[in-house]
């Protein structure tokens, strides 16, 4: 499809014609659940925030510019999506655990860990990776998600998540901070 | 060296590319240990952190997310112009097109025979059939037949997907539903316009199975499967459309056609 094929395609979908929307759906679906896996770092999660997205860019769609990019426009979107989807299922799990963080995922000391003769130290850094990225608040994690892997710039995410360029930028401090703490074991360990 | 030191913050930055005075840090760190510890730091977490591997999604996955949202789609404010070429619209009347010229054929073929008025005052043929080929017994046929057609191919669609082994493919038994689905909604308010509350109800029921069929993903998991075919079990589908079906062919195939238009029969 190109350029000028699909400002038309995006003009269809905004006055309403669903075979249009159809192919913005089939076209962008794949790099939609790229981002949401890792914003969210699972994939049902993923896949609810793939449909969410598109639902909710269909409600939108008389309000965007089509001198815009779909595609900028759609990823704003999915990461309001994901940061929707997080807190509701972080504000589920704190009901349930209480507000105690999972310490255990946190700050498991260096000499607890699995020498590499047991256990190959790849799969370990990215089980710890994983969990304290998990540790993360919505906000922060999808900030990092946005500058880390997407390698958007502090402007970009303050626009994608409608923040301030300061707490944009704060998000991403809070996150590395909290990655450093959370990872400074491995990081003993290996120096 | 410079006596003061860069923060935390400015070094992370410094790490992304975005920090404002690349060059004074660079600098820095190249004569304060401190800094340069804890950029070390920073850059040896940072590195760790690798972009997840996302699941692989195939070239279909785009329609399947498609096939999954398109019944969930808000309604948007059409054009006023664009009401009037609506596809289900253009469908009906397209039919009412063929009814009229079938009608205007079959009046002018048909041999015409001499209408006597009976003393009740009931227009009635010259052999005394009470108005047998008259417009609403034609069309009542035409439905009669179209509904239970329409209620064999559902049954082989649902049977297809009660026998569906686990976990597999039934994207093409999806987009066979989808089709009936469609036909089903008009088919139900044909019905309805002719009194046949005991089909509308049927179909109504088979719509909303279908619905489900549809709805799901192509390559259904277990769950699902069992979801769907507890929801058709549970309404006794299958049994309703056959019963259904095979009185909708009994009625078509009746000679006097006397049977009323509102089945008495009840299905549940």
């Amino acid at each position: 499809m190109d350029a000028t094929e699909a400002a038309a395609v995006l003009d269809r979908a905004r006055q309403g014609d669903s075979e249009a929307f159809q192919a913005l759906v089939e076209r962008h679906s794949r790099s939609v659940f790229r981002l949401a896996y890792r914003m969210t770092g699972n994939e049902q999660d993923a896949e609810d925030v793939v449909q969410e997205s598109f639902l909710r860019a269909y409600r939108q769609l008389g309000r965007f510019e089509s001198r815009a990019n779909f595609g900028t426009w759609l990823y704003r979107i999915v990461s309001n999506c994901s940061v929707d989807l997080m807190r509701s299922k972080q504000a589920r799990h704190d009901q349930v655990r209480g507000d105690s963080l999972d310490e255990s995922s946190m700050e498991l000391p260096a000499a607890d860990l699995p020498g590499p003769e047991r256990m190959a130290q790849s799969a370990e850094i990215e089980h710890r990776v994983q969990a304290a990225l998990r540790e993360l608040s919505p906000l922060e994690r999808a900030a990092f998600t946005l500058r880390h892997y997407e390698g958007r710039s502090i402007e970009e995410i303050s626009a994608a998540l409608n923040l301030g360029t300061s707490a944009a930028k704060h998000s991403v401090f809070r996150a590395v901070k909290k990655l450093r703490v959370a990872l400074a074991p491995l990081r003993s360990q290996e120096s | 060296m410079s006596a003061t030191h860069y923060s935390e913050d400015d070094l992370t930055l410094y790490y992304y590319g975005e920090a404002r005075r690349r060059d004074a840090i660079e600098r820095h760190l190249e004569g304060c240990p401190a800094c340069a510890s804890v950029y070390r730091d920073i850059s040896g977490t940072l590195a760790m952190i690798a972009p997840p591997e996302a699941p692989e999604r195939g070239d279909q996955y785009g329609l399947e997310v498609w096939q999954r949202i398109r019944h969930r789609l808000p309604e948007r404010p059409e054009p006023w112009w664009a009401t009037f070429f609506r596809r289900d619209r253009l469908v009906f009347a397209a039919a009412a097109a063929m009814l009229v010229v079938a009608a205007f054929v079959a009046g002018r073929v048909w041999p015409r025979q001499p209408a006597v008025l009976a003393p009740s005052g009931v227009l009635q043929t010259a052999n005394g059939g009470p108005g047998s080929i008259a417009a609403g017994d034609t069309r009542q046929r035409i439905l009669l037949t179209s509904v239970a057609d329409h209620l064999d191919r559902s049954e082989r669609v649902l049977t297809d997907v009660m026998n569906a082994p686990d976990r597999s493919d039934i994207s093409s038994a999806q987009r066979w539903a989808d089709d009936l689905l469609t036909t089903s909604r008009l088919y139900r308010q044909d019905a309805l316009d002719a009194g046949e509350q005991s089909v509308a109800m049927v179909l109504d029921d088979l719509e909303r199975n279908l619905l489900e069929i549809v709805n799901r993903p192509s390559k259904i998991s277990a769950a699902d499967l069992e979801q769907i075919r507890r929801r058709i079990d549970a309404a006794a589908l299958l049994f309703k459309v056959r019963v259904m079906s095979d009185e909708l062919r009994r009625r078509e195939d009746a000679p006097d056609r006397s049977t009323p238009r509102t089945s008495t029969r009840k299905i549940s």
